[in-house]
């Protein structure tokens, strides 16, 4: 498991800045006038796109490549899917959306971390699986 | 030779070095080193790219090294020149090697097949340079076999291809498809980056 500052400091950095990113773009885009379901779905692709955007510009050079990209993607789609949702319901302040995204990506950062630790290492041949 | 592959590792040559020097290969830097600390023999690294790799390697050594891209050996070739051991780069398709029959004690290879356009073969190709009994040692990063990453990374390989690497290869199983047994695979990060070691049974 990644245990260096400078990349345990850059994970945190980067899901912080992609979920507070999208929930804010989606707390702005998104209003009553979405059916809740289509906001969900476009939400979710939106917050993946953005997050993606946000990776290769700002954080893949300096912090790595899968461990920075699969992450991010996971907060843009949860954020985008949680604030789409909510702004089709009612209405999003920006700073809620700005906060409510990066916790997420707070939240996501842990469960990376927690998988990871139970993850790396040696893998049981007898258990591999046709997705690798 | 596969052109279109050669023409775009071509045109990311220039700027291969910026994308990953400072973030990906000093994340990676520990489990590559440690992959290569075995190196012995006469060893094979299929696909040399800008030569990154080579100032992880143990001094001394036989490599000889191939890659598809003229451009991106052109980058690599003061790495090559400066390897303290011997060490020689070809411009050379993994598909379509010169290489006899049982050439290498070793191969190694990094990163490559997500971008090797026919893994299956290309792993066949590297059995048939290899001596019986040889080890082949990789470090690779593969599809997942979890949701939702394996589904965000379907999503992302038609982008990803357009430059650069597929997100979504199967490399452990292309390994046991091309004839090797799979002796070891290490999780570097969940299950995407990892390490492979093969033998080619006797
Ligand atoms: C992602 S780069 C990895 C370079 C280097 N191994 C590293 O880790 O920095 C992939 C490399 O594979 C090479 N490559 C792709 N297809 C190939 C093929 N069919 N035969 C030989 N090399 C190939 C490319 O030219 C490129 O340099």
């Amino acid at each position: 498991m990644e245990k260096r500052f400078y990349f345990v400091f850059g994970d945190l950095l980067s899901n912080l800045v992609a979920g507070g990113l999208v929930g804010l773009i989606c707390a702005a885009v998104f209003s009553s006038s979405w059916n809740m379901i289509i906001a969900m779905v476009v939400g979710m692709a939106l917050g993946m796109l953005i997050a993606l955007i946000v990776t290769v510009a700002l954080f893949l050079m300096l912090f790595g490549a899968m461990e920075i990209m699969i992450p991010n993607m996971l907060t843009g789609m949860v954020v985008g899917m949680i604030i789409s949702m909510a702004a089709s319901m009612h209405e999003v302040p920006l700073l809620t959306g700005l906060q409510d995204g990066a916790m997420v990506g707070f939240i996501v950062f842990i469960i990376i971390y927690c998988l990871q630790s139970r993850m790396s290492g040696k893998v049981n041949l007898t258990e591999t699986g046709s997705g690798e | 030779m596969d052109t279109a592959t050669r023409d775009k590792w071509d045109k990311t040559s220039k700027r291969y070095d910026l994308m990953v020097s400072k973030g990906a290969e000093k994340r990676w830097e520990p489990s590559k080193r440690d992959l290569y600390s075995h190196m012995k023999g006469k060893i094979l690294f299929l696909a040399l790219g800008t030569g990154l790799d080579i100032a992880l390697f143990p001094v001394g050594l036989d490599i000889t090294c191939i890659d598809i891209s003229p451009k991106m050996l052109e980058q690599a070739q003061p790495r090559v020149a400066a390897y303290d051991g011997t060490m020689v780069a070809h411009c050379m398709d993994v598909h379509d090697m010169e290489f006899d029959d049982n050439s290498f004690d070793q191969i190694y290879t990094a990163c490559t097949f997500c971008s090797v356009p026919d893994p299956i073969n290309g792993l066949k190709s590297l059995a048939r340079v290899l001596k019986p009994g040889g080890v082949m040692r990789m470090f690779e990063h593969t599809g997942s076999t979890l949701f939702p990453f394996n589904l965000m990374m379907n999503i992302m390989t038609p982008l990803s291809s357009i430059s650069g690497p597929e997100m979504n290869r199967k490399t452990v199983d292309n390994v046991r498809a091309a004839g090797f047994k799979v002796t070891e695979v290490d999780n570097v990060f969940l299950d995407v980056v990892k390490t492979i070691t093969a033998n080619l049974p006797k």
